[in-house]
């Protein structure tokens, strides 16, 4: 990604960053100066490219590893275990059935998360799917959307759920009993009051941080983001830490949940934790939420609205307020990142964005919307001439394509979800993600999405101008990225000076191409200088 | 098991909602039935509580001297419910200063699906001052019209700030949508504690067909060149009766501001041009609105 040296054979390494690039002859210059310099042949047959970024991930990946996955694809967790996918919902439970054969304490509430139904169209699972795995404690599958639940029956009766008519956060069949599926937040709530499992606590452990840390690593990743954290006071200190610990596997950049506090107050705290910004822990930018998600009918639409005809969605700030924070953290120099799904959202966004930059003008302030899923040209236009930075969410094709073409935005919009191609072609800074735990964290699965854009239903999205090059999904990834946290001076790219922070790829991703993008074996990574070997990984 | 009635206050930003709050707050002493509140705000630095009631503060988390709590509600409305649904005692009474962007009828469901909760009611606040600006917001006409749909009491505040014919045509609106909904004015947030909470399931408290029933009486006028004396002792022979009396009225000295609130009669200059717009709102065993008319006319232009 080095635009002076694309392609190289040798690289060096001292004291955790980039000595130097070039060929073996470049390299042995530097040894005069340097002293002498170990030739290391164990990746020689492998590809190294800059370590992935992710730029929009949250650290709750490394809380759900605390569960069970069921999920249809194979993940692997911190520990290096692979967790095959599921095929069919005979194979979750059966999967369910082993575990909880295997658990020594069976009262316990056993908790499953990564489910998703999408991809069983025969039937949906049900309550005594999930009694077969035990009747007499909870069994809660957590479906990879997070907007729903499966329960056994157990569950049901704590809850009560005959005795309730509103079926807005309970499923029912077409005689009116209860299925098992608990809808929505308050299908959530239900669940969690009635058993007293908090499912969803926020958890910043130092356990949870390692397990994101390895969850990412694997995939590549040597830099990736805590997109939100209310970061109380005090829990920076656990958090450093952690991260800064020599054998912690990766860099974090933590953004601060702008709305906990008032403007003025969240300026204040901003700056007491950039003050401690280490090499490998990172308080840089503040994260607003403006709107809520597209498949789950939150997002904020222009008119025509939802394809389906379901009502707008939610705001989940004033535009007003949203409008405050940004002329504050703009005046201040703190970088803001919005999340912004619906197209309604982004225009609204960038209005308040022009406006804070009128009031306190700031060159490369990079502030950069997120998700911003249905941005059409005109808003990547004005992005552009605003100095606005995106990073989409290029899964979404995969994970939620069909349902935006058949549900929420139907065939026409559905071609511009994600438009990456878009961005590029008006000169938005780009970068994309996964978004975990919400869909898989991978990059070269998010790279494979943006430059495919192939939904899990095998249908195209889009007539061509949307779809990125490999070269340029693997720019997104990594400089990309990198430039929307400010951070491409340091890494993104292999290069003299920069840290040593690399991706060992079993092949180069160039010569795969686009198909096989996300097949590419990671055998490693090395960041700081410091080698994190994959286990079992030949490629 | 007793359930804990839930008061949602929604209105969009500016609308007066923290200071209704606040007052609420500061009302919950024993001398109206010691509640205990706890109240989940969005915007903490907002809340302006006199520094003598409050009795710590750590965290998103404010305790008053009266007993009752504080807390921010952050981004997720569902963990700040699971944390107060986790507190012990349990408080007597929860209310949700809800974001100007909320759905008040989607923070009712909590009440829907947890048994310990009961939706006591949703308190709407209508800027009188802003209403043709809001209703008519490209952005978020939507929820305003659903926050209007969903209220169990219609506030409208900033009244003063609002001309004669603006007030009287948002009244006439807000009847017509909301024909079975109390409704009342309301300035800087001064409403009695017991007006507001326990509307619906206290039964020492009137229901909110028993307010509308049992008159809940309104009169509003213009008042010209009134003599603040003689108001002033209208007023003090209502003053029982009254809820809250406000006028930007004009005499002989000039123009002033008259406020009635919490019983006490306040007057201040007013420099602008005064509307004469007069409202006094009080409980069933104040005259009725035919009877005002009589003694507010009465003396009018000394
Ligand atoms: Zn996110």
């Amino acid at each position: 990604m080095n635009p002076h040296l694309p392609h190289a054979t040798h690289i060096a390494v001292r004291d955790g960053h980039i000595l130097g690039v070039g060929t073996a002859d470049d390299i042995d210059g530097w040894q005069e100066a340097w002293g002498p310099l170990t030739l290391n042949t164990d990746f020689a047959e492998r590809s190294l490219l800059p370590g992935f970024i992710e730029g929009h991930s949250h650290m709750m990946e490394g809380m759900f590893w605390d569960y069970h996955y069921v999920g249809y694809y194979d993940r692997e967790g911190p520990d290096g275990t692979v967790w095959p996918g599921l095929k069919s919902i005979d194979e979750v439970v059966g999967k369910l059935k082993e575990i909880q054969a295997a658990r020594k304490d069976k009262d316990t509430p056993l908790i499953a998360w990564g489910f998703d139904p999408i991809y069983f169209t025969d039937r949906r699972m049900n309550a005594a799917d999930l009694d077969s795995v035990a009747t007499n404690c909870s069994v809660i599958v957590l479906h990879a959307s997070l907007h729903i639940l499966n329960a056994n029956n157990f569950v049901m009766e704590a809850a009560d759920v005959k005795s309730s008519d509103n079926s807005e956060f309970i499923r029912r069949d077409e005689s009116g009993q209860a299925t098992g599926e608990f809808l929505g937040q308050l299908g959530y709530y239900m669940a969690m009051r009635t058993t007293g499992i908090n499912l969803l606590a926020i958890a910043s452990s130092p356990e949870t941080l390692v397990n994101f840390a390895n969850v990412a690593r694997q995939t590549g990743v040597t830099t990736a983001t805590d997109l939100v954290n209310p970061i109380p006071a005090g829990s920076e200190h656990a958090m450093r830490e952690a991260v800064d610990a020599e054998d912690f596997p990766m860099r974090l950049v933590v953004a601060f949940q702008g709305n906990t506090m008032e403007p003025t107050e969240g300026v204040a705290r901003m700056q007491e934790l950039q003050a401690s910004n280490s090499d490998k822990l990172r308080f840089s930018l503040v994260k607003m939420v403006a709107d809520g998600s597209i498949q789950g009918f939150s997002a904020r639409l222009k008119w025509p609205h939802y394809y389906n005809g379901a009502p707008n969605g939610l705001w989940y700030i004033e535009p007003e307020r949203l409008g405050d924070y940004l002329k504050a953290f703009t005046e201040a120099g703190i970088q803001v990142h919005v999340h912004t799904n619906g197209d309604e959202c982004t225009e609204v966004a960038l209005d308040k964005i022009e406006e804070a930059l009128r009031a306190h003008p700031w060159p490369d302030h990079r502030h950069t919307l997120q998700h911003c899923q249905m941005a059409t040209r005109a808003h990547f236009k004005r992005m552009k001439a605003l100095g606005v930075g995106v990073n989409l969410f290029s899964n979404h094709l995969y994970y939620w394509g069909d349902a935006h073409i058949n549900i929420t935005m139907g065939p026409e919009r559905a071609a511009r979800l994600d438009d990456a191609g878009g961005a590029l072609a008006e000169g938005v800074p780009l970068a994309i993600h996964s978004d975990a735990p919400v869909t898989a964290l991978a990059p070269l699965f998010t790279a494979w999405c943006a430059v495919n854009r192939l939904s899990s239903g095998g249908v195209t999205l889009g007539n061509g101008t949307q779809n990125i090059s490999v070269k340029e999904a693997l720019y997104a990834i990594t400089m990309g990225a990198a430039y929307s946290l400010k951070m491409e001076n340091e890494i993104g790219s292999l290069e003299a000076g920069k840290r040593a922070d690399i991706a060992i790829l079993a092949e180069d991703p160039i010569d795969v191409g686009a198909e096989g993008l996300k097949d590419i074996s990671v055998i490693g990574t090395m960041v700081g200088g410091h080698v994190h070997l994959n286990q079992g990984r030949e490629g | 098991m007793p359930q804990i009635p839930l008061t949602i206050i929604s209105g969009f930003l500016g609308t007066g909602k923290t200071s209704l709050l606040t007052h609420l707050l500061t009302q919950a002493g024993p001398e109206n039935g010691g509640r205990r509140i706890t109240a989940m705000v969005n915007d903490f630095g907002a809340l302006n509580i006199d520094a003598e009631l409050i009795a710590a503060k750590h965290g998103n988390q404010i305790s008053l001297a009266n007993g009752c709590v504080c807390c921010s509600i952050g981004d997720d409305l569902m963990r700040s419910f699971m944390e107060v649904m986790q507190q012990t005692p349990l408080p007597d009474h929860i209310i949700i200063e809800a974001s100007g962007v909320a759905e008040p009828s989607r923070i009712a469901g909590f009440a829907a699906v947890d048994r310990q909760l009961r939706l006591d009611s949703i308190v709407t606040l209508v800027d009188a001052s802003a209403h043709n600006v809001h209703s008519k917001d490209p952005y978020l006409a939507d929820n305003y019209a659903k926050q209007i749909e969903a209220a169990h009491l219609l506030l409208i505040s900033k009244p003063d700030l609002a001309d004669a014919a603006t007030l009287e045509n948002l009244e006439k609106e807000l009847a017509t949508q909301k024909p079975d909904v109390p409704m009342a004015q309301v300035t800087h947030g001064a409403l009695p504690i017991n007006l507001v909470l326990g509307l619906n399931g206290d039964h020492e408290i009137p229901q909110p067909q028993e307010i509308i029933d049992h008159g809940f009486v309104q009169w509003a006028g213009h008042l010209n060149d009134m003599p603040r004396a003689a108001l002033i002792a209208k007023l003090e022979k209502l003053r029982p009766h009254v809820l809250r009396a406000k006028g930007v009225l004009q005499d002989g000295e000039g123009g002033y501001v008259l406020h009635l609130a919490g019983g006490l009669i306040t007057t201040a200059p007013y420099a602008g041009e005064a509307s004469g717009h007069f409202v006094i709102i009080g409980k069933p065993q104040m005259p009725d609105a035919a009877a005002l008319e009589r003694i507010f006319r009465q003396n009018e232009a000394a």
